[in-house]
C-alpha cells in the first residue's frame, strides 16, 4: 500500500537524491529505474515518486497531489507556495550569485539591466538595496546574455563556477546558498504524520551520517 | 489590443447545476446545524472602510484586500473577512444584548492578492460561528464541537490541531519587541524549518531559545504539552499550556481526542488571536479548510473590552472535496407544491416560446 507520494526534481538533484534513498534503505528495481515511467514505486511499493521539472515540485506539493518534495532551496526562494520545510538533505549544494563580465558590472543609463531564472529572487536583493533594476527573465543559457550586451549581470546558480569561467564572468557576489531540501504539505504533514515522520527520520539518519563522516 | 467580453477575472468562477446544489445542500447543513446551537445569521456589508480590516486583521492580511475610495477619498475595501465586522457589531450595535451572543454566517470575502498559487481563489465563501462573551474553555469547546457536528454530518475525516497564541508571546517577550525579528521567527517555526531556525536563533541572544527551536517538533497528542513543559519555563507561555491542558482533558472526556491534535508549531495565525487558535484539516484536501480561535482583545477597539471565540471554514474547498465523492448523490433539484405553477403547466408545459394568441386562445 503507497503510503506516501513524493516529488523529486528532475535532472541536477535526481541521482544524488536516489544514491541518499537507497542508502536510507529506499531502493528501486532495476526496472523500474531504467524505465522512462514518471511515477516509479520503490520495491516494498510504499512511496510512490514522481519525477518532474524543480519548478513544479512545490506545485504538486501545496496541492497536495504529492505528500512530499524534494527540490533545491533555490526554487523555494522563487516562489510563493505555502509548504513546510523540515529538514535541509545536504546534497546538491550550490550557490545563488550575481555575475558579470567585471567584478562591478556598470549600469547603462542608472538602471542595472539582470537577466535571470530567478526573477523574484533577483528583484529582492536589488530592491532591498536600492538598486534600480530592470529584469531580464530568460528561461535557460542565461550566461550568454552580459556576453552579447542584453544585460549588465546575472543572478543565476553557480555549482562549480566552470560555465560562469567559460563564458568570462565572475562572481560579484552570493546571494544565497542552496541545497535539497525535504519539503512537505501542510495537511499531510498532519493527516500523514506517522508516515511522514517516518520517511523524516530515515533521510535525517542518512543526513546526520554524512555529517559526522565528513567531519 | 481588447480584451475578450468572455474572459473571466483571475481568481473568479461560476457554480452550476450538480455542483452549486451540492454547495447550497452543505451551506443548508451547516446552518441547520448553527441554529440548533442557539448561532443567529448575521449579514455584514460586503464594503467596509479599510481601516477597520487593517487594524482587526494586522497589515499583513489586509493589504492583500481589494482597495478602492469612497467619494470622501477614505479607503475602502471589499470585505477579506467577516469576523472584523461582527466584532465592531458585537461592541456597537448589539452592546445591549444578553451575553453570550452567538452569531453566524455564510459570506463570500475577497482578496485581490492571494497569499499562494494554490489558493487562487479570489472570491470564497466563509462558514462561520462567532460566541461573543464567553472566556472559558467551555466556550472554546462549544466552537470545536459545532466544527465537530458539521464534519461529521457531511462523514468528512478530519483532524482539528489546536494551539495558544501566548505559548508564542510567552518565549519571546524577553526579546525586544523587533517586529521584523518576530514576523522571521513565526515564518520560519510554522514551516518547521528547523535547520534555518537553528541558525536564525543563533544570530540572536534570547533566553528561550531552546523553546523557541523545539516549538516547531512540538505536535502530536496530549503528552506533546508534557514535553513542551520540558523546554518552555516563563509563566506566560506555561499558563497557556495549563489552558490547552485542560481544553485538551474536556476533548478526551469527550472521547474526540482521534480528531485532534496539539501542534505548538502553528504560530502562523491571525494578528487577532489572543488565546486558542486551531485549524482544520479534512482528509483528501492538500490544504487547510478552516481555522479560528479566540480574539478577546479585538472588540476592545471598538469600545467594549469582551472575550470572543469563533471559526471559519472554506464552503469552496468543502464542496469541491465532496464534489469528486460519489457518496453525495446528485443532490437533485426537489420539487414541490404549486397550484399557480401547475396550472400554467398543464396548459402550455414548458414551452417558452409560445405566441400571445396561443397563450389567450
Amino acid at each position: 500500500m503507497i503510503l506516501l507520494t513524493i516529488a523529486v526534481a528532475k535532472g541536477r538533484l535526481q541521482e544524488p537524491v536516489l544514491k541518499l534513498l537507497e542508502r536510507a534503505g529506499i531502493g528501486f528495481s532495476p526496472d523500474s529505474l531504467s524505465s522512462r515511467r514518471l511515477a516509479i514505486e520503490n520495491d516494498t511499493g510504499e512511496y510512490r515518486f514522481l519525477f518532474v521539472k524543480p519548478a513544479d515540485v512545490p506545485v504538486y506539493v501545496e496541492h497536495g497531489i504529492a505528500d512530499c518534495g524534494v527540490v533545491g532551496r533555490d526554487v523555494l526562494l522563487e516562489t510563493t507556495t505555502d509548504l513546510l520545510q523540515p529538514l535541509m538533505l545536504g546534497i546538491g549544494r550550490c550557490q545563488v550569485v550575481v555575475a558579470g563580465r567585471t567584478i562591478a558590472p556598470v549600469p547603462n543609463g542608472g538602471v542595472l539591466k539582470v537577466a535571470t531564472k530567478y526573477p523574484r529572487l533577483a528583484a529582492e536583493h536589488f530592491g532591498a538595496r536600492g538598486v534600480p533594476v530592470e529584469i531580464i527573465t530568460l528561461a535557460g543559457s542565461v550566461e550568454l546574455a552580459p556576453v552579447l550586451g542584453l544585460a549588465d549581470c546575472i543572478v543565476d546558480l553557480m555549482e562549480t563556477g566552470e560555465t560562469l569561467r567559460e563564458n568570462g564572468l565572475v562572481v560579484v557576489e552570493a546571494i544565497a546558498e542552496s541545497s535539497a531540501c525535504l519539503v512537505v504539505n501542510r495537511a499531510s504533514f498532519h493527516l500523514k504524520a506517522d508516515a511522514v515522520n517516518k520517511f523524516t527520520m530515515l533521510l535525517n539518519e542518512q543526513v546526520l551520517g554524512e555529517m559526522t563522516c565528513s567531519k | 489590443m481588447t480584451e475578450p467580453l468572455s474572459k473571466i477575472p483571475a481568481g473568479m468562477r461560476y457554480y452550476f447545476g450538480r455542483e452549486a446544489r451540492l454547495r447550497r445542500a452543505i451551506e443548508d447543513t451547516a446552518m441547520t446545524i448553527f441554529a440548533g446551537w442557539s448561532y443567529e445569521e448575521i449579514v455584514t456589508p460586503t464594503v467596509d472602510y479599510y481601516s477597520l480590516f487593517d487594524h482587526a486583521m494586522g497589515h499583513s492580511e489586509s493589504h492583500r484586500a481589494f482597495r478602492f475610495t469612497d467619494n470622501d477619498g477614505r479607503l475602502l475595501a471589499l470585505r477579506p473577512d467577516v469576523t472584523s465586522a461582527v466584532a465592531r457589531a458585537a461592541a456597537t450595535l448589539f452592546a445591549g444584548r444578553e451575553r453570550p451572543l452567538r452569531v453566524c454566517y455564510v459570506a463570500p470575502v475577497f482578496r485581490q492578492q492571494t497569499r499562494s498559487p494554490a489558493e487562487w481563489l479570489r472570491e470564497t465563501t466563509q462558514i462561520g460561528c462567532e460566541l461573543i462573551g464567553g472566556a472559558s474553555h467551555i466556550a472554546d469547546m462549544e466552537v470545536l464541537l459545532i466544527v465537530c457536528e458539521f464534519l461529521q454530518s457531511l462523514e468528512l475525516k478530519f483532524l482539528i490541531t489546536l494551539n495558544q497564541a501566548e505559548v508564542f508571546n510567552g518565549l519571546i517577550q524577553i526579546n525586544p519587541a523587533d517586529p521584523i525579528f518576530h514576523t522571521d521567527l513565526r515564518h520560519l517555526i510554522a514551516q518547521r524549518n528547523t535547520a534555518a531556525l537553528g541558525l536564525f536563533l543563533d544570530r540572536y541572544d534570547t533566553a528561550a531559545r531552546e523553546g523557541l527551536a523545539q516549538l516547531a517538533n512540538l505536535s502530536g497528542k496530549g503528552q506533546t504539552l508534557s514535553k513542551a513543559r520540558q523546554v518552555i519555563y516563563n509563566e506566560r507561555s506555561r499558563a497557556a499550556m495549563d489552558q490547552l491542558e485542560n481544553l485538551w482533558r474536556l476533548i478526551e472526556s469527550l472521547h474526540l481526542a482521534d480528531s485532534f491534535e496539539i501542534d505548538l508549531g502553528d504560530v502562523s495565525p491571525l494578528d487577532y488571536y489572543s488565546g486558542l487558535t486551531f485549524k482544520i484539516f479534512v482528509e483528501g484536501a492538500g490544504k487547510p479548510l478552516g481555522s479560528g480561535g479566540r480574539y478577546d482583545g479585538l472588540t476592545a477597539s471598538f469600545g467594549a473590552d469582551e472575550p470572543a471565540v469563533g471559526f471559519v471554514l472554506d464552503l469552496d474547498g468543502i464542496t469541491e472535496l465532496l464534489a469528486d465523492d460519489s457518496r453525495f448523490g446528485t443532490h437533485e433539484p426537489k420539487d414541490h407544491e404549486s397550484d399557480l405553477r401547475s396550472r400554467w403547466q398543464k396548459i402550455y408545459g414548458q414551452k417558452t416560446d409560445a405566441t400571445i394568441e396561443e397563450v389567450t386562445r
